[in-house]
């Protein structure tokens, strides 16, 4: 499937000429935990293939979850009805919800609470009708622990191994996050947040093709492509992919609801923009190599290079 | 989970358990209590009875230290039962001796394979992928992710 994300939706992840690992979450202006694009009916028809056909792969829930996976379905149903009143509606006669959802010709009736009236877990029923994936972070001892989730675009991570693990071990891969305790500070960060001051950051990486679901379980079919980049298919082989996560605090559980929407964007639209451009190649030629490596990108990162010379050479030119 | 025990110092009470293997692991710390007159008990794990020291561990009051040394191949299946008696890893050492087999998680077909603590690279029993065994540790499916070897 291409995916022709268009500029105008497209969250550019950059600041300044170089990148690092930080902590780069603000507070969210408009405080919605998830947003609907032009590509909805296509991303809606992918993810509920997956769901369907991978259910191990993109969901996954402990017993304990479920009070916190109401309050999820609360939370964004209320978010979608209050943002896009047109395309989704809620009608609530004390706990009997009606969800219609008109963008495709949907309606749920369902009892708040209530596990029977639902087809599926109350986590999986929301997710169907969003294009995020929806982690669950439960707290408890000081800490976050990842209990449910449902993942069907993830950056080359896998939420059934993932599964009931805290933060600091979810986060064990990645070089130097440790090190330079950011996983302390972050997790820190995040024991603090409090409900109706939700936060936002974006977190980008660069793939070989233009697929949503690059799954860990399937990085031997779609990581090939990283040996087919070269200078000359790069614009248009190469993506950014950028993923605006947001944050929101529970109120009534305590826990922290974390929904991650992905954008794709190729280089060639990238670079269509000059200022991209350049800042682009500052930040990729300046990254340091545990990052190249980790982000995946050491195997074509000096053809990518080579693709972004060229084209600065060519807005010079003109 | 390690090959050696440490002593800790100022604990109410010591409890050494462990099969006749594991206890003379446990000798050298187990005279250090000796010598300098600590309150402990040895537990004999004779047949590995798992109920017998699950009551014998419950008894026990607030400030207790176990050791405990016994096979790997036997470690987690204790370390499950002593968790949920309500032990914390601040008041247990384990002690493991003999093969240390490890928990392999296939990253592509999720099969939980066995292998050597020392081997690097295995070929998936469900699926056959070659995997590279990495660092990542899963306590609630105990075991380490297998990553993609070669692409």
């Amino acid at each position: 499937m291409k995916w022709t994300a268009d500029l105008e939706h497209f969250p550019y992840p950059f600041k300044g000429s170089t990148y690092r690992y930080s902590n780069n979450s603000i507070p969210m202006i408009t405080p919605i935990s998830v947003e609907i694009t032009p590509d909805y009916k296509n991303e809606m028809l992918l993810k509920r293939n997956l769901l369907t056909h991978h259910p191990d792969r993109c969901y996954q829930s402990l017993p304990h979850t479920k009070t916190a996976q109401w309050e999820i379905v609360e939370l964004v149903i209320d978010h979608l009805a209050a943002h896009y009143p047109n395309e989704f509606t809620i009608e609530k006669q004390n706990s009997t919800w009606i969800f219609s959802n008109k963008l495709l010709d949907e309606k749920v009736e369902f009892v708040f609470g209530d596990l029977q009236s639902l087809p599926c877990e109350p986590l999986a029923f929301i997710s169907h009708h969003v294009q995020e994936d929806l982690i669950l972070m439960m707290q408890r001892d000081d800490d976050l622990y990842l209990d449910a989730g449902q993942l069907c675009f993830p950056a080359n991570w896998s939420l059934a191994f993932n599964i009931g693990m805290k933060f600091k071990n979810i986060h064990h891969p990645i070089p130097g996050f440790k090190e330079e305790g950011l996983d302390d500070r972050i997790l820190q960060f995040l024991l603090r947040l409090e409900a109706g001051n939700p936060w936002e950051r974006k977190n980008w990486s660069l793939m070989a093709g233009d697929r949503l679901d690059t799954s860990l379980e399937t990085f031997d079919q779609w990581g090939q492509l990283r040996k087919q980049v070269t200078k000359e298919n790069a614009g248009k082989l190469v993506h950014i992919r950028v993923e605006v996560q947001k944050l929101f605090r529970l109120s009534q559980t305590n826990n922290i609801l974390f929904t991650i929407h992905t954008h794709l964007l190729s280089l060639e639209q990238l670079t269509a923009i000059p200022e991209w451009l350049q800042q682009f190649y500052d930040i990729l030629s300046k990254l340091p190599p545990h990052i190249v490596e980790y982000k995946g990108i050491s195997l074509y990162k000096n053809a990518v290079l080579k693709y972004l010379e060229k084209q600065l050479e060519r807005v010079k030119a003109t | 989970m390690n090959s050696e025990a440490l002593f800790i110092n100022g604990k109410r009470k010591y409890i050494f358990c462990g099969d006749d293997q594991g206890l003379k692991l446990l000798s050298s710390v187990m005279e250090k209590v000796i010598e300098e007159g600590l309150i402990h008990e040895r537990f004999l794990l004779s047949d590995r009875k798992m109920p017998l020291l699950e009551d014998f561990l419950r008894s026990q009051n607030m400030g207790t230290f176990l050791y405990l040394a016994i096979p790997f191949s036997e470690l987690q299946r204790f370390r499950t039962a002593i968790e949920d008696i309500g032990y914390s890893d601040e008041e247990v050492q384990y002690i493991g001796y003999g093969e240390k087999i490890i928990s392999l998680f296939c990253c592509r077909c999720h099969e939980i394979n066995k292998t050597k603590h020392e081997q690097k690279r295995l070929f998936c029993q469900g699926c056959g992928l070659d995997l590279e065994v990495s660092d990542h540790y899963s306590d609630l499916h105990d075991a380490f992710l297998g990553y993609v070897a070669k692409l």
